[in-house]
This record gives C-alpha cells, sequence and structure tokens, in this order.
C-alpha cells in the first residue's frame, strides 16, 4: 500500500501542498481531483519521487520511499507524466520495452519479451508495435506510453493527466484498461483527473484537493455529490443517475448559484 | 499482420543497413589511414612513417573524444545543437593557455612540461564541468534556449577576456597562443598522446558500464527517473568523463568548434536510432572519416595552405546554420 503522511511543498515562501496525509487503498482506482493549482500533480510528482517533498514522507508499505534505491523503487512504483515529449525516434516496441529497464538494464530476457507483448496486447496495441512513434496519432501514443508503464510490472501505477488531449474513444479505451488493470491483476492506480465524469464513473476512491490541502476524500458513492463538487469547484453541480452510471453536469450553472 | 510484416522486414533491413554503412565507413578509414602514412612517404621507417603514425594517433584519440563528447552531452542535455565545445569548455582551455603564458612566459610554458600543463588543464576542465553541472541539475528541467544562451554568452565571455590578455602578451609568445587556437594534428607530442591514451582508455572503461542508462535518458531525466536510473549521478558522472574528453582533444588537437555537432546528427540519421550501442561507434568512426579527409586535403590538395579548422568550420558551420533552419520549432 502507498501511502502519503504530512506531505508539504513548499516554493520560496509559496506553498503548493500542505501537510497532506492520506492512505490510497490497494488494488483500487484513486482518482485526485481538484481545481487548477490545487496542487494534484505536485502530490504525483512526490510519490513518484521526481520531486523532493519539503517535509513529509512518502510511505511504500511500512518504508519511507525516500530511502529505497530508485531502481528498486521504479520495480515497484511506475510514473505516466503529463504529455510526456520525445525527441527521437523509436517504435512502440521500443518504447515498451523501457519499461523493462528496472529489471533487466535494457539486456532484454525471454521473461522481458512475454511481459512486453502482454502488455501491447492487453491495449490492443499489437498491430502497431514496429510504427514509430511520431507517425501514429496522439491516442494511440498516449496508450503506447501507458503500455511502458504496464510493462514495469508496478503494484502501483501513478498517471498525471492520462486522457489529456484525447478524443472520447481512446479516453474511454485507457479508463476501461485502467480498470481492467486493478480488477483482473489487483494493481493499485492513481490518477489525477480533470474530467470530473470519468472520475464519477471509473474509480473507487476519490481524493480532492483544493489550494494544497485535502478538501475531502472517501468513495466515489459518497463523494460524488452535489454540494461536496460544488464547494469543490465553485461551480453548481447537478448529478443525475442512470442504469449506465452518473453524469456531472456542471456545464450550464444557473445564474447567481455559483456565487 | 501484414502490415506488421512488412515493418518487421523494414526493421531487419535498417539493422543490416547499420551494419553496411560502419563497415563501409571501416574500411574507408583504413584506406585513408594508409594514405596518410604511406603516400608519397618513399617508405622511410625512420623519421617520416613515425612521424605521421603520430598525427594518425592524434587524429584517432581527437576524433574518438570529439564523437563521445559530443553525443553523450547531447544526451545529457536532452537536444541536439548543445556540445561542450558550445558549452565554452574550450574558450575556458584557451583562457588557461593565455593566463599561463602571461604569467609564466613561455618559459615558464616549458618548465611546466607537457604532463604538467596537461593535467593542470584536465583539473581545470573538471572544475569548470563541475559549476556547469551545478546549474543544470539545479534546474528542475533545463530550457534548450536558454542553455544556448548561456553557453553562447559563456563562449563569448571567456573568449574576449582571452582577447584582452593576448593584447598583454609578447608577439613571441602571441605567436604560441594562435597555434593553440586553431585545431591541428601536428602539434601532439609523444608524451601528450601517451597521456591521451590512457585517460580516453579510462573514460571509455568506466563509461561503458553506464550506456544502457544513457539510452534511458532519451526519454528525459523525468522518464529515466520513474525507470529507476538515478539521474543525478550519471549526469555528474558523464559530465566528468566528458571533461576528461574535451581536455584530451583541445590539447591534443585544439578547439573543434563545430564538428561536435556535425558529427553527433550525421551520426543519428545514418545510424536511424538513438541507441548508444549503435550511435557512439559509428559517431567515432564518421569523425575519424572526416578528420582524415580534412587532413588529406590539407596536406595534398592545399599543400598547407589552409588548416583543418577552416574546412571543417566551412563545411560544419554550413550544416549548422542548414540544421537550424530545416528544423525549426522541433528541436
Amino acid at each position: 500500500m502507498i501511502s502519503v503522511r504530512n506531505l508539504s511543498k513548499y516554493y520560496g515562501a509559496r506553498q503548493v501542498l500542505s501537510a497532506t496525509s492520506h492512505d490510497f487503498p490497494p488494488g483500487q482506482i484513486t482518482s485526485v481531483i481538484g481545481p487548477n493549482g490545487a496542487g494534484k500533480s505536485t502530490l504525483l510528482m512526490l510519490m513518484a519521487r521526481l520531486l523532493e517533498p519539503s517535509q513529509g514522507q512518502v510511505l511504500l508499505g511500512q518504508d519511507d520511499a525516500t530511502l529505497m534505491p530508485i531502481n528498486q523503487y521504479a520495480q515497484n512504483v511506475a510514473t505516466l507524466r503529463q504529455s510526456p515529449g520525445l525527441n527521437m525516434r523509436l517504435t512502440v516496441a521500443e518504447l515498451v520495452a523501457f519499461g523493462r529497464f528496472p529489471y533487466s538494464r535494457g539486456s532484454l530476457t525471454q521473461d522481458d519479451h512475454r511481459m512486453i507483448d502482454e502488455a501491447l496486447n492487453f491495449l490492443s496495441l499489437a498491430p502497431l508495435r514496429h510504427a514509430y512513434l511520431d507517425e501514429i496519432s496522439g491516442g494511440q501514443r498516449q496508450l503506447a506510453f501507458l503500455a511502458m508503464t504496464i510493462a514495469q510490472q508496478t503494484s502501483v501505477l501513478l498517471l498525471d493527466e492520462p486522457l489529456n488531449n484525447l478524443d472520447m474513444k481512446h479516453a474511454v479505451h485507457i479508463m476501461q484498461s485502467l480498470r481492467r488493470l486493478c480488477d483482473e491483476q489487483g494493481r493499485t492506480v492513481i490518477l489525477v483527473i480533470h474530467d470530473v465524469n470519468f472520475a464519477a464513473n471509473y474509480s473507487d476512491h476519490i481524493l480532492a484537493l483544493k489550494a494544497g490541502e485535502v478538501q475531502f476524500s472517501g468513495s466515489t458513492h459518497d463523494t460524488i455529490d452535489e454540494s461536496l463538487l460544488r464547494d469543490l469547484y465553485e461551480l453548481d453541480f447537478e448529478i443525475m443517475n442512470n442504469k449506465r452510471g452518473c453524469v456531472c453536469d456542471y456545464f450550464t450553472p444557473r445564474l447567481g448559484a455559483s456565487q | 499482420m501484414l502490415y506488421s510484416d512488412k515493418l518487421d522486414s523494414n526493421r531487419h533491413n535498417s539493422n543490416r543497413h547499420y551494419t553496411q554503412k560502419l563497415s563501409c565507413l571501416l574500411l574507408l578509414i583504413v584506406a585513408l589511414s594508409l594514405i596518410l602514412l604511406l603516400a608519397g612517404s618513399g617508405l622511410d621507417v625512420d623519421y617520416i612513417i613515425p612521424k605521421r603514425f603520430a598525427r594518425l594517433t592524434a587524429i584517432i584519440i581527437g576524433s574518438l573524444c570529439v564523437a563521445l563528447s559530443s553525443i553523450i552531452f547531447q544526451t545529457l542535455v536532452n537536444n541536439r545543437i548543445l556540445t561542450p565545445a558550445i558549452m565554452g569548455y574550450e574558450a575556458v582551455y584557451l583562457m588557461w593557455q593565455a593566463l599561463l603564458l602571461l604569467t609564466l612566459g613561455t618559459h615558464g610554458l616549458a618548465m611546466l612540461g607537457t604532463g604538467g600543463n596537461f593535467f593542470i588543464s584536465l583539473a581545470l576542465m573538471l572544475v569548470y564541468s563541475w559549476l556547469l553541472q551545478r546549474w543544470l541539475l539545479g534546474q528542475a528541467r533545463p530550457d534548450l534556449y536558454r542553455l544556448l544562451l548561456i553557453g553562447l554568452v559563456l563562449t563569448m565571455v571567456i573568449s574576449t577576456f582571452t582577447q584582452f590578455v593576448q593584447l598583454r602578451i609578447d608577439p613571441g609568445e602571441f605567436a604560441v597562443l594562435q597555434g593553440l587556437s586553431y585545431a591541428s594534428f601536428t602539434r601532439a607530442n609523444t608524451d601528450t598522446l601517451l597521456y591521451s591514451i590512457i585517460a580516453v582508455t579510462l573514460v571509455c572503461v568506466i563509461g561503458y558500464k553506464y550506456w544502457p542508462e544513457l539510452d534511458a535518458l532519451t526519454l528525459g531525466q523525468a522518464q529515466a527517473t520513474s525507470l529507476g536510473v538515478n539521474t543525478t549521478q550519471l549526469m555528474r558522472l558523464y559530465l566528468a568523463l566528458i571533461a576528461i574528453l574535451v581536455s584530451v582533444s583541445t590539447s591534443l588537437i585544439g578547439p573543434t568548434a563545430f564538428l561536435g555537432i556535425f558529427v553527433a546528427n550525421i551520426t543519428y540519421a545514418l545510424s536511424a536510432s538513438r541507441k548508444h550501442r549503435l550511435t557512439l561507434p559509428m559517431g567515432c568512426a564518421i569523425a575519424m572519416t572526416l578528420f582524415l579527409v580534412a587532413q588529406l586535403l590539407v596536406e595534398h590538395v592545399f599543400n598547407y595552405r589552409t588548416t583543418v579548422t577552416i574546412l571543417i568550420n566551412l563545411v560544419c558551420g554550413a550544416y549548422f546554420l542548414m540544421l537550424i533552419v530545416r528544423t525549426r520549432g522541433t528541436l
């Protein structure tokens, strides 16, 4: 299980995240939601060890994550950042092969090849395995990066806005894949997400941040609530449940209601 | 299925092409080396051939240094334009030589000896590299344009300072300094060659261990960290190795300016990959070919009426301009 204790991050005097503590339920999808500048990505980057915390700890089980060798950490926690840029030509399979780096340092074993194939098949990317990344669509590229993280075979996956700039079909494909990762393989998925509807329909657990502090957290059922979301986003919400899930409608706030 | 089969065979072809290209280059290098050694030598094994052999060794060691340092540096800062030469390494070397001449004079320089000068320059490069690395690592995400600006400004400031020193020294010393500021394969003596061979061998042995980590670093620092690479340590190690390579190449053959960019980018184009196990050998072969061709042209076509630097800068400078114009916005 991954958890954070009293985690804070300052840039000079500016506090981006203040004394945040949270236990992320294992084997479930947790969506981190909140307005821009709430500290969501900062929290995720601290957990990924891409930023140094100003205070507090990230715990992996009982161990302090920052004391663990980075290579060992990479075998437990995989991270996919926001729209990762790439300035070289790589094929999809070559990119996914990097997911095995923490285990084999680039010289792939039979096992590694199997994991790479599994990850590609899991996301139905096998037909594109030899295509170059700069020749496929943005959605397919995002899937390729996700496949790399999956091939890393970690118990925890951290994803920073994985649906950014994707069309609906690819967004649904990614969310369904994440759901299957939890349900079929028991992995813990933690993602920062802006689309509250995807969060409501696919995650088990919600962590809402605002101005660097935890606003609320809990099971999706308890937290997708009109008044909680209204306070979080300062927008007027109407939540409609139907047989396929729920829709949080915030598109046309009633006049005056958001004040 | 058909589509992927086709791509499969493309991939196979590109591997075969790489081997073909590299073998062609190697054959060319052997041929050019033999010409350099033997052409018009009258097979004089007592004087001419040993002299030329030293020159050939300088070319080989120098091109190894230039290719390895440029390609690895580009991986560390994650772009295709910056090289150690642009980041001011060579300017620092020249400034140091100018200062030495000013304070000690040519006699002092002779007293310091080749070895002394070599090792002090090396230490100086390491210090410069350490400062640069502190600054590079201090940045969450080094911005290309800022790095480029800093590099150019540093080079300019240091070169201007060198010029200022030049005005204070006497004409004889000025001639010595002038000689140092052009690339040439004839200046190296046996001592420098020996130290250089030892240094480059050491760098290769240490550097070879972490080639796979360099590959991961081509995905960017953050992604490499997520894949379990200790990027801070890796940067520190390789910047130190690069400092050694640059100090070897500058003391052996002088400043190489644009050559690094030229070699690195031709390498990426020819090896169609950024895997260091492919790019580093290819880069070395390209640099050797280029140096050998330039040296042969200077010796046999231009009869020493031009220098290697002028030839190389002419070709490479034009290529550099083309690179900036053609890849505008995508670098």
